[in-house]
């Protein structure tokens, strides 16, 4: 007996032993490794999928909502759990014939016969939710959400707002710690671009349990560990969606730029840029041989002409040219120049004016647009004294403003000139400058600020697009943060003269024929002779009402001719709509539009 | 009237309660969760099979213990030739379910021999032990033990159910040590095995033991005979299994046998090691306190292969932790150590050599599954007692136990006489 006592304490104690051993191991993988196999497993069973919030919407200065989302749905097919006897209604309702249903089947059943496979892409609404009533029948037919850019007003805008892509691998490598991914819509350009991450908002995050098929088979811990994502800021634009159709409208058949600016605060009220393109031609899926036809399409239709096509400005150039004499005392407001029809150097040859205006003093020279007098100011100054004074114009710089497609435009300077002419050069080679020829190059939106500048008598706002940013649940607001304005440094009087001079060319000189019912105001018309045999530049600054200006628009239509018979129209029609909310029917106005849209056009469109 | 009653031990009831329940409950998560509609539907019932299996298990304990201990005894030997038969016909005409030719169809129902071989064998062993005669040697004592388990096992070897066969095998040192073998003669028994698996392990580990057992032996002035024998076992299972490994067998065969030391080995992973992967895994990333019922993402995920069966145990590590896991060890450990106590308390050898046969066979049951879903011992299926998936399995499991019961409980109506 007491053997067998000996014998029940061994095998005991071999059973304590053996417990021990599997309580040792299992405290090496669950305690001490635990760590390390947590992080596999879940990196197995549970796929994080992304939840792509809601971009945010565009909305005008009227409140006009211009851009906003809409949902694709592309239908998948999991081949294992599809129900082959019903490949004739999912054709029915898809409106496809039964053997393209059975094709996709197949290239589905080729990829994975249990994963969801996307076999029809970009189904419409309707059909969406015929298939969603029929969802019962349909074992194995699912749906993948999609966004998609939706644009709801008449105005194309395309250089403001610009356009989202999928993102490309040179992009995705760029932004490499970032949440995006391959098949991410990003900004490309315009809005879209400068303002991305605002309007992308915070992605958030959905665990789905995933089985050893790799198929999703639920949710995880009941969505407690999920991550909501936050929507967008909404972008509030001082843009006037209507004025923006309404220069589109006129712009038809012509190349060219406009931008209108509230003078009072650098808002931009209208930016066109032509030709342009219907935005929602990228929001559809489009194919590499149609993307790669407008990329390299001779009009450029994705180039901003507004803010990146460089122009000789013309005789539009003629009022910074007189400020400048005038503060500069190149002359007074009494002192005048002869016109014989042309200036002296040169022998009346290379320096012509279009007229023979005699005695001109400043304020007759701007109304006839004398440039023999321009000619002679511009002998009389320096370079890097226009540099200067064109300089406080915000010409030939960048405009701290946010639109990301900008030129700075060419302003010479005497390290120009030595540069470009090395074995020298005389006061011959910058007297065209005086008349805005020559070596220099602005972009309508300088032009736009510059007729601002005019308008409010020297104080250059930051033109931009954007009013404030608004979300939409939670109510903050975000106001851009904008440089302060800048003030030239030219005497009121002088602006007064300048200003004078403008406001008459509209009562009694050149702008007679398209000045606004009703509504005084100011331009200056500018013909800029285009290279070769083209015809020349159609160009026109202005702003209005006179005395109390809201609006500067500057206006180029590309080989269009003398600046009153294009351009001055333009500005003044768009003047009139914005300042009256319409165009009231006036037989002269509606011949207006008439001749600008059916007869008119940019020379070689 | 006799108050046998009295000797009934309602804690043994309740640990098989118990232990089937947190089976059930291991199978409905892995079975019933929201992944389910992606199961195979074979798969997806087994929960509700199992309960039923449950319940007959329940009703035959109470039948198994109306019958009187005499009952057992006669029907020994006779069982004993009737598992022979069977399993003799299951080899010819059976059913093969995983490779293994061990299955016999009655009706609708599929039975795996080798399983219910145990109880016959246990009860031969048992009743060999009840007729030993006075004046045996231990030793030619123990060779008829041995000789009556190695039929079956001879037997289940051919039906290729090489795992059960080896669960035979290692009941055999505890069976004869119980029988009086000598606890040196046992560990001689024992060494080969341990041998083997250093073998595959760390063959170095392999040759140290060999020389510390040695050691061992010679200081506890064993004589040459013994040593020579651990010599002549150990160092060929060594031998052997080395040359087999090197040389004789397929590189496939070589896979199964070595990729439970490296599983997550690239070659393995998803071929031989696939299974150890994904169950370190799910067992390691519960962690202390588990991702708790219905939440185990590599469960839900249905990611290790046959966790309603024999990786049953990734379930419970998995979803309720180290201390759900430990709690299932106290469990077993509460069941073995009563089924000793028991065994020392039953006089008559019939008695005790079949209490510690079920023992045994629930040790090395539960010893080779842990460890094997842990990734310490190679992949060789074999269930976890009353845990696993598997009618077969639970009867043969319960009516060891149902039969413990009785014995325990009708201790007193041996006869004094009965050998």
């Amino acid at each position: 007996m007491e053997e067998q006592r000996l014998r029940v304490k061994m095998i005991v104690g071999s059973m304590l032993f053996m417990l021990l051993v599997l309580g040792v191991r299992l405290a090496q993988l669950q305690l001490v490794d635990a760590n390390a196999y947590s992080g596999e497993t879940q990196s197995i069973a549970v796929r994080e999928k992304r939840v792509i919030p809601a971009r945010g919407a565009i909305i005008d200065r009227n409140g006009r909502l211009m851009v906003d989302n809409e949902f694709t749905y592309t239908i998948t097919i999991t081949p294992r759990f599809f129900d082959e006897s019903q490949i004739g209604l999912l054709a029915e309702i898809l409106g496809v014939a039964d053997s393209t249903v059975e094709n996709r089947l197949a290239e589905a059943r080729a990829w994975s016969s249990f994963r969801p496979s996307p076999s029809f892409r970009e189904v419409p609404f309707e059909i969406f939710s015929r298939l969603q009533e029929n969802a019962h029948r349909l074992p194995g037919v699912w749906y993948d959400e999609e966004q998609k850019r939706r644009y709801l007003t008449s105005a194309h805008a395309t250089h403001v707002l610009g356009y989202t892509r999928e993102i490309t691998r040179t992009e995705l490598e760029r932004r490499l710690n970032t949440d995006y991914r391959q098949g991410d819509l990003i900004g490309k350009s315009g809005l879209e671009k400068s303002y991305e991450e605002i309007l992308r908002g915070d992605l958030g995050s959905e665990l789905r349990l995933v089985n050893v098929h790799g198929l999703e088979v639920g949710g995880f811990r009941d969505g407690t560990a999920d991550l909501h994502p936050t929507s967008g800021y909404d972008l509030h634009l001082a843009l006037d969606s209507r004025l923006q159709a309404f220069a589109e409208s006129l712009f038809v058949n012509k190349r060219g730029a406009v931008v209108a600016l509230d003078p009072n605060n650098g808002e931009v009220l209208a930016m066109v840029s032509m030709p342009d393109l219907d935005p929602d031609l990228f929001a559809r899926s489009m194919s590499a041989a149609e993307w790669q036809g407008l990329t390299a399409s001779a009009s450029t239709p994705l180039f901003n002409r507004a803010t990146m096509s460089m122009m000789p400005p013309g005789s539009t150039w003629k009022p910074f040219m007189a400020l400048m004499a005038l503060q500069e005392g190149l002359i007074t407001p009494d002192q005048k120049v002869y016109c014989a029809g042309g200036h002296p150097i040169g022998r009346g040859i290379r320096f012509k004016c279009l007229g023979v205006h005699g005695y001109v003093d400043v304020h007759t020279a701007i109304l006839k647009s004398c440039n023999t007098f321009f000619f002679e100011m511009m002998r009389r100054a320096d370079v890097n004294t226009f540099q200067r004074y064109a300089n406080m114009f915000g010409f030939g710089l960048l405009a701290p403003s946010d639109i990301g497609e900008q030129t700075v435009g060419l302003i010479p300077d005497s390290a120009y000139y030595n540069r470009v002419y090395p074995r020298g050069w005389t006061v011959g080679y910058s007297m065209n400058l005086g008349i805005g020829q020559g070596d220099m190059g602005v972009t309508a939106m300088q032009l736009a600020r510059y007729a601002g500048a005019l308008a409010t008598g020297g104080t250059v706002h930051v033109p931009h697009l954007v009013r404030n940013l608004h979300h939409p649940e939670t109510d903050s607001l975000i106001v851009p943060d904008l440089p302060p304005p800048q003030h030239v440094a030219v005497d009121s009087v002088y602006f007064n003269i300048v200003r004078d001079a403008m406001h008459q060319l509209m009562e009694i000189g050149s702008g007679l024929y398209f000045r606004i019912p009703g509504i005084s105001s100011a331009g200056k018309t500018g013909t800029a002779q285009a290279p070769g045999e083209q015809k020349s530049h159609s160009l026109f600054i202005m702003f209005a009402p006179f005395e109390d200006p809201k609006v500067a628009i500057a206006v180029i239509v590309e080989n269009g001719g003398g600046g009153a018979t294009q351009a001055g129209p333009i500005a003044s029609l768009m003047a009139e709509h914005y300042l009256k909310g319409r165009v009231p029917d006036a037989p002269g106005r509606l011949w207006q539009m008439n001749r600008l849209v059916n007869e008119l056009s940019s020379d070689d469109l | 009237m006799r108050t046998w009653h009295r000797n009934f031990d309602i804690g043994l009831l309740l640990t098989w309660v118990g232990l089937v329940c947190v089976g059930l409950v291991a199978i409905y998560s892995s079975t019933r969760g929201g992944a389910q509609e992606y199961l195979l539907d074979s798969v997806r019932l087994n929960f509700n099979r199992q309960l039923i299996w449950g319940v007959i298990c329940a009703i035959g304990i109470g039948v198994a213990l109306l019958l009187p201990v005499r009952f057992y005894q006669t029907i020994a030997y006779p069982v004993y030739g009737l598992t022979l038969l069977l399993l003799l016909v299951a080899l010819f005409a059976g059913y093969e379910v995983n490779g293994a030719r061990s299955w016999l169809r009655i009706g609708p129902a599929q039975f795996q021999v080798s399983e219910f071989a145990k109880i016959g064998t246990l009860l031969a062993v048992a009743q060999l032990a009840a007729t030993r005669r006075v004046g045996v040697s231990p030793l030619r004592h123990s060779l008829y033990m041995i000789l009556l388990i190695l039929v079956p096992v001879v037997l289940i070897v051919l039906q290729n159910d090489t795992g059960t066969a080896l669960i035979y095998l290692a009941t055999i040192p505890l069976l004869l040590y119980w029988s009086g073998l000598s606890l040196s003669h046992v560990l001689l028994l024992l060494a080969p095995g341990v041998s083997g698996y250093l073998t595959i392990v760390y063959p170095p580990a392999a040759y140290v033991f060999l020389a510390l057992f040695v050691v061992v032996l010679l200081a506890r002035r064993r004589g040459a005979v013994s040593v020579g024998i651990a010599l002549l076992t150990n160092g060929g299972v060594i031998a052997l299994l080395t040359y087999a490994i090197e040389a004789v067998l397929q590189p496939h065969h070589v896979a199964r046998l070595m990729s439970f030391t490296n599983p997550e080995a690239i070659e393995y992973r998803y071929t031989v090691g696939f299974h150890l992967v994904q169950s370190k895994a799910a067992i390691g990333s519960g962690g202390l306190w588990g991702k708790g019922f219905m939440e185990g993402t590599q469960t839900q995920g249905a990611y290790v292969p046959e966790q309603t069966t024999d990786f049953v145990f990734s379930v419970i590590g998995e979803e309720f932790g180290f201390l759900g896991s430990l709690v299932l060890l106290l469990l077993f450990g509460f069941l073995l150590m009563r089924l000793v106590v028991i065994a020392g308390h039953i006089k008559h050898p019939f008695g005790n050599t079949f209490v510690v046969g079920v023992a045994a066979f629930y040790m090395v049951h539960i010893f080779l599954n842990i460890g094997m879903t842990t990734g310490m011992l190679p992949v060789i299926g074999i269930p976890l007692p009353f845990i696993s998936y598997g009618g077969s399995a639970l009867i043969t499991e319960s009516m060891m136990l149902a039969i413990v019961l009785n014995l325990y409980m009708r201790r007193d109506d041996f006869s004094i006489y009965g050998y």
